[in-house]
């Protein structure tokens, strides 16, 4: 079987499985909340409401049903794709979703982008003088961004930038005193489209702390993870061959190191891509970011059953589909991968 | 990866690459100069804010602003900006007509309320308010609302007996009706903007009657524009924006870096309350405080032993330092509580429940059988997202091991809030420490609450909300004399609450600790905020001073605001 073949084959294999892992998930979910204690009639009426009040709202809400009729009928409609109404307002889960995952993407793309650059940048540095002054601020760098508590590097940074300097909003996702564009919920890009330079700075203010905090917490890991794999790939075989052949230093490490390089790092990014689409729970907590991580922990707080249930398959969804992406271009890209 | 395939060149000299020379002797110089401009750049880009508006910091979320789902103090409050009650509570605690012309009308039998109300009011999509809309409003309360049972508990039927007045028959005479009537969830909503959602919520937008119209909502941020054909006097302010921070820090960073303009204390964390309390004596901040309606208090299971025993329960009363808790646990910001009822509240017995007395509680814990070599080991439960519940229950612990631990030891354990009320009916803790928070301010929606039973056994009460609230206990004849007190007034209602607050002090099946009182910090630049009797910032007196006042706010037009105290 040819390679591209193979390829498709393994695509399709890992697409199929997808299905099943998200029932599961799903499944799990579903029964996890029930099992936990706690009462979503409870958070919605106050303890003190009366019995028959209770009942009413608990037969509305389908709770009174066994939780075999609860299962399939959750099933049942997520199979259509509806992902139900949130039991706090009666809201479409769909909807809450769409307006808060945007939030959190928006926020892990760039911080993503800024933990790739800086922490490649910080791991490239050192390769030069190994050992030398450079390439030991990279590592303690690395190992310095990456044991920093997320919670309190972003208050630290929440103080001295909006409070002390004044120089960036404390939290929120745009500013109080105009209107967020419409459309995608990518506020960056949907000020763009709508060439509202207001909106654009307005957006960008609000996102500069948490995405430069979350880069920065995620950038250690690039770094270590280029650090090491490079120094590995510059004592191959291959690279020894390269040296003996004469070529240029820079353009050994440039075109046969760091290539080979790369490639481990691609895996932690998809890994670390999946994680922040389920959102950066701390963060968005300490800048009051409205993504879907916030969003969750309120709703498990309220047992808001329905939303609880929406999110955690939606962003399972997501992974699943991220992890097998990322899986199929590192199968394209390496030859050596096997499957 | 194969490496790729290069032809032989002439290899590179070794070392740095000169181009990055220069620029590696100046780190430090590059580095400061890229981080001033960028931080002038940013400051550069703040938006401008329009002048006379105040952007209004809270910590709860809004997920609707429709009255039916209202339960949540952030949503209280901005009810309270869009929407009018029919009466409210000033901070002296009288009432007052708002929507209605005068107080209701009883019948002789005080089965039936006739509420006569104003004619000169708009709704903000410029429909009139009468006499079918607050029918309308009622009945969708009753039939959809959270709390729709506090109406629904009393009120048999809701009509209109004319254009401009409206009949409530009740189930039976209830005294208070005039403050269950100042709930801002029962604020009258249009009923032709809200004719397709009779039972169901109309979560973002709001359509009422009161001073600000809303202009934008999102679950963050909410903002409310004054209402130009408002009936009543104009907000002092040229709009207001609702913002949440969904932490204590940040609030608290929102204000002293001049993002938010108002900060309400819901959810504040105590020593966040206790800075911007002395930076308020300072002069950096103006500080209101309002009357204290949230009440914290120990639930004791009085239906399992050991605390069944009613003495013991009576030692543990007088064990509790409520100077000591005030002092380390609250610093000074929560005053103690020995009644159920607020004190700020008409029927209140703020001496109902004793003082720490060391002698008294160790004779009471002797006559219990404790102390001579048996102590009594008691389990304490708080909940463990609230910090203050957390450090109140090692403070105690330490505080009964300093006084009395040869008689008594108590074992502190956590529990997540909404599992641990969701517990309390199934007597799953020998003793709790809650909260509670009347939906309007009147001492029936404190002791109810919390004494009444429907269902009694004697002292034990099996159904109602004694149990709801954990302890159980009942005594004979407490159930009628709270149905009594509602259909009381006057002196002598007064005089029947305080009679069964000391029974229930008697039997202690409930332990008061302290009240919460809302508090709300401005920047200097503006006045000092104001409360009304129901515990909320008076938004629409918000009024900018110097030269940052509104239009609105420096009008001849615009009246004075009255003297609402509550300023500290």
């Amino acid at each position: 079987m040819s390679r591209r073949r193979q390829l498709l084959s393994y695509a399709a294999s890992r697409l199929a499985l997808a299905p099943v892992m998200l029932w599961l998930i799903a499944s799990l979910v579903f029964l996890l909340l029930r099992l936990a204690p706690g009462d979503p009639i409870d958070a919605l009426l106050g303890p003190r409401a009366p019995e028959a009040v209770r009942a009413a709202l608990r037969q509305q809400l389908g709770l009174d049903q066994p939780l075999a009729q609860q299962y399939v009928g959750f099933m049942g409609k997520l199979l259509q794709g509806d992902l139900g109404l949130s039991l706090s307002n009666q809201e479409p889960v769909s909807r809450i979703i769409a307006q808060s995952l945007p939030a959190s993407l928006e926020l892990g793309v760039v911080a993503l982008s800024l933990a790739a650059v800086l922490g490649l940048a910080v791991g490239f540095s050192g390769i030069a003088r190994p050992e030398g002054r450079l390439d030991l601020a990279g590592r303690l760098f690395g190992i310095g961004t990456y044991a920093l508590p997320p919670f309190w590097a972003a208050m630290v940074l929440q103080l001295v930038f909006a409070v002390g300097l004044g120089w960036l909003p404390v939290g929120g996702r745009f500013p109080a005193t105009i209107e967020p564009p419409s459309g995608s919920g990518f506020y960056l890009f949907d000020s763009l489209r709508a060439g509202n330079g207001a909106q654009f700075l307005g957006a960008l203010r609000h996102l500069v702390l948490p995405a430069c905090t979350l880069g920065l917490l995620l950038s250690g890991i690039f770094t270590n993870a280029l650090r090491l794999n490079l120094r590995r790939a510059l004592d191959s075989d291959y690279v020894e061959a390269a040296r003996s052949r004469g070529l240029d230093e820079r353009r050994v490490v440039l075109r046969h190191g760091l290539p080979n390089a790369l490639l481990p790092v691609l895996t932690i990014a998809g890994i670390t891509v999946a994680s922040l689409i389920g959102g950066a729970l701390l963060i968005e907590v300490t800048y009051s970011w409205p993504g879907v991580a916030h969003r969750l922990q309120e709703a498990i707080a309220q047992r808001d059953y329905p939303l609880v249930q929406g999110i955690v398959v939606v962003v399972a969804a997501l992974v699943v589909l991220v992890t097998v992406a990322v899986d199929l271009l590192v199968a394209w890209l390496d030859p050596r991968v096997s499957f | 990866m194969p490496p790729a395939q290069d032809s032989p060149q002439q290899p590179a000299p070794p070392g740095p690459q000169v181009p990055f020379r220069q620029l590696r002797q100046r780190p430090p110089l590059i580095a400061s100069s890229l981080f001033l401009f960028l931080g002038l750049g940013l400051t550069a880009c703040q938006p401008a804010r329009p002048p006379g508006s105040l952007i209004v910091g809270q910590a709860s979320r809004i997920n609707s602003l429709d009255p039916i789902k209202a339960s949540r103090v952030g949503v209280m409050q901005a009810l309270a900006a869009l929407g009018d009650p029919l009466y409210s509570i000033e901070a002296d605690g009288r009432i007052e007509p708002r929507l209605a012309t005068a107080l209701p009308r009883l019948s002789g039998d005080g089965l039936r309320a006739r509420i006569p109300l104003r004619q000169d009011v708009l709704f903000h999509d410029g429909s009139r308010f009468d006499a079918d809309a607050l029918v309308f409003s009622l009945q969708r309360f009753i039939k959809s609302g959270t709390l729709g049972f506090q109406l629904a508990d009393r009120v048999e039927a809701v009509r209109a007996v004319g254009p401009y007045e409206v009949e409530l028959s009740l189930k039976r005479p209830f005294a208070p009706l005039p403050r269950l009537l100042s709930a801002i969830f029962l604020t009258p909503v249009s009923p032709t903007a809200y004719k397709n959602y009779r039972d169901k919520p109309l979560n973002e937008r709001f359509v009422g009657t009161g001073p600000y119209r809303l202009a934008y909502f999102s679950q963050q941020q909410q903002r409310l524009v004054p209402f130009e054909r408002y009936w009543g006097r104009r907000p002092a302010n040229g709009g207001l924006t609702l913002t949440t921070y969904s932490n204590s820090t940040s609030l608290l960073g929102g204000l002293r870096s001049g993002e938010i303009d108002l900060l309400l204390s819901s959810s504040l964390e105590i020593d966040h309350q206790l800075a911007l309390h002395r930076s308020a004596q300072r002069g950096e901040f103006k500080e209101g405080v309002g009357p204290a309606l949230d009440i914290g208090f120990l639930s004791l299971l009085t239906s399992q032993p050991p605390l069944d025993n009613p003495t013991l329960r009576q030692a543990i009363a007088s064990s509790l330092d409520h100077e000591l808790i005030q002092q380390r646990v609250s610093l000074g910001m929560r005053p103690s509580l020995r009644s159920l009822v607020p004190p700020s509240l008409p029927g209140a017995d703020p001496e109902a429940w004793p003082a720490f007395n060391p002698e008294r509680a160790r004779s009471l814990y002797k006559r219990a059988g404790y102390c001579n070599g048996k102590r009594l080991s008691l389990p304490l439960t708080f909940l463990s997202d609230v910090p203050t519940d957390r450090l109140f229950a090692l403070t105690w612990q330490s505080q009964l091991k300093r006084d009395l631990d040869d008689c008594v030891r108590l074992e502190v354990s956590g529990m997540e809030s909404t599992t641990a009320y969701s517990q309390l009916d199934k007597q799953a803790f020998p003793m709790i420490l809650i909260n509670w928070m009347g939906d309007y301010p009147d001492a029936e929606n404190y002791l109810s609450p919390m004494l009444g039973c429907t269902k009694p056994q004697g002292n034990r009460c099996l159904e109602g909300g004694s149990a709801l609230s954990g302890s159980f206990w009942t005594a004979p004849g407490l159930d009628a004399q709270l149905q009594r007190s509602s259909e009381l007034a006057g002196p002598e209602r007064l005089a029947l609450l305080q009679t069964i607050q000391r029974r229930a002090a008697e039997g202690v099946p409930y332990l008061p600790v302290w009240v919460v009182r809302p508090a709300a910090w401005a920047r200097p630049q503006l006045e000092a905020p104001r409360f009304d009797g129901s515990g909320r910032v008076l938004l629409s007196q918000l009024r900018p001073i110097g030269p940052a006042a509104s239009p609105a706010a420096t009008s001849p037009a615009a009246p004075n605001p009255t003297k609402a105290g509550g300023q500290r």
